[in-house]
């Protein structure tokens, strides 16, 4: 038994776990025959009620409550907030995993893919996927203090705007293509 | 020993009917059509079967003629499997063009990577050389059956039940070879024995797989999707990524708002 054997059998192991896991995974849903539905996903989004969290993660909410509450309440509330943020959190992976199945699909009944398109999503998905579940390892833990979570009311603030300007544009583009998908004329490949 | 070799005879006899077996179903259930490739392999495989029998009966086993002869069978039996993994591969994605033409690309780049890697932990000698070439080859197969399955699990695309289960087959015997071929390369004297026994255990389980799979007459052309228009990839996936990326972005300031204090 050799360093190289070793190093074969755990190539191998890795491909064996690799191979279980998407197999374990070819019961979702596929990739629909039709292109008329694939598109209709594409305007909703979770961040349509980002003025909502930013309104209950807002700093000056929590320093009026702090001068008129007891400490108790006030660890109640701050629970609470870490739960808004959590949800947010959810909502925003809700969003991306839509997006993705969304830019998969488009991509499996595209004639024609770009390879950088491709890699930049694995790309995106990956280094997504990573900060996710960090960051909600550190909320859950409750390593993040309030005015961290009012900090983070700054960033959705800023971020906010820029967000529903995109989504606005994204939607009015998709509803322009679902338009076009549905026409009579558009090219198509027929089953064999 | 004896009884050994016995055991190993007895799972010669009973792999070759088998294969024999899987020949004539692909034939009475005119899979054949569907699986050209898979049917060559089969076919070529029982008769390297015939091949090995008669070299061994008329020559010495272990003898320099019968390892050449058994190698240059097993590199025709190893080029047509890889045929035939590839066919799997173009059976699944092929009806979707624009994946097909992104994945036949990494699939060829990735399989070459490894069976260059895989070649690279060759020993110098001609024996070695030939168990790292034939580990290459399977690790590569093996490689790009997986890719397949991560393609297909990413992309949404149904598998084809068949092919589920004749990839299945092909990626435990291209596993197995792999380790098999490297175990030889490192007892190469004392453990050919053993070594001619997994392999034919593995081969055993990978044709019951086959014949599970082939047991009904497969379709021969899978419904094509219906394709979007070409330029709507074009203009979306931008979009798209530019989404995700701001999404992302979002993410890492929240990150980062987290770990300043912290």
């Amino acid at each position: 038994m050799s360093f190289t054997f070793y190093t074969f059998l755990i190539i191998v192991a890795l491909l064996l776990t690799v191979f279980v896991w998407s197999l374990r995974s070819t019961n979702r849903q596929t990739v629909p025959f039709s292109s008329s539905g694939v598109l209709h996903d594409f305007q909703a989004s979770h961040v349509m009620h980002l003025p909502q969290i930013r309104r209950a993660l807002a700093p000056t909410d929590y320093e009026f409550v702090s001068k008129k509450i007891s400490p108790k309440a006030l660890r109640q509330m701050r629970r609470e907030r870490r739960q808004v943020a959590l949800t947010y959190l959810s909502a925003l992976r809700a969003e991306f995993d839509r997006l993705m199945r969304t830019a998969r699909v488009m991509a499996a009944l595209s004639p024609e893919v770009t390879t950088g398109q491709e890699m930049q999503r694995i790309f995106l998905t990956v280094s997504f996927l990573w900060r996710y579940r960090a960051t909600r390892l550190i909320l859950r833990a409750g390593f993040a203090p309030l005015p961290q979570l009012s900090d983070l009311s700054n960033v959705l603030s800023s971020f906010s705007v820029r967000l529903e300007e995109a989504m606005r544009e994204m939607g009015e583009r998709a509803a322009v293509v679902a338009d076009v998908v549905s026409s009579p004329d558009r090219r198509r490949i027929h089953p064999v | 020993m004896s009884q050994a070799l016995t055991f190993e005879r007895v799972l010669w006899g009973v792999t070759f009917s088998l294969n024999a077996g899987l020949v004539v179903l692909l034939v009475s259930r005119k899979n054949h059509r569907v699986f050209p490739f898979f049917s060559l392999y089969a076919l070529v495989n029982l008769l390297q079967g015939i091949v090995l029998f008669e070299i061994y009966r008329i020559l010495v086993f272990g003898s320099q003629a019968s390892i050449l002869v058994a190698w240059g069978t097993q590199f025709v039996v190893t080029m047509t499997r890889a045929l035939a993994v590839a066919e799997l591969c173009h059976r699944t994605l092929a009806k979707y063009q624009g994946v097909w033409k992104f994945a036949r690309l990494l699939l060829l780049v990735a399989a070459g990577i490894v069976a260059a890697a895989a070649w690279a932990f060759s020993r110098g000698n001609w024996r070695s050389a030939i168990l790292s070439f034939d580990r290459g080859l399977e690790l590569a197969m093996a490689s790009a059956i997986v890719l397949l399955f991560v393609f297909a699990r990413y992309y949404d695309v149904r598998l084809e039940s068949a092919v589920r289960t004749l990839a299945t087959g092909f990626f435990l015997y291209s596993g197995f070879r792999v380790l098999n071929n490297t175990l030889a390369e490192g007892l190469l004297t004392n453990s050919t024995g053993l070594w001619n026994l997994l392999g034919t255990l593995t081969f055993l389980a990978s044709l019951l797989l086959w014949i599970w799979a082939l047991r009904l007459t497969q379709q021969q052309t899978a419904a094509e999707p219906e394709l979007l228009p070409e330029d709507h990839y074009r203009s979306l996936s931008p979009a798209i990524n530019a989404r995700l990326r701001s999404l992302n972005e979002q993410l890492s300031h929240f990150w980062y708002a987290e770990g300043k204090k912290t």
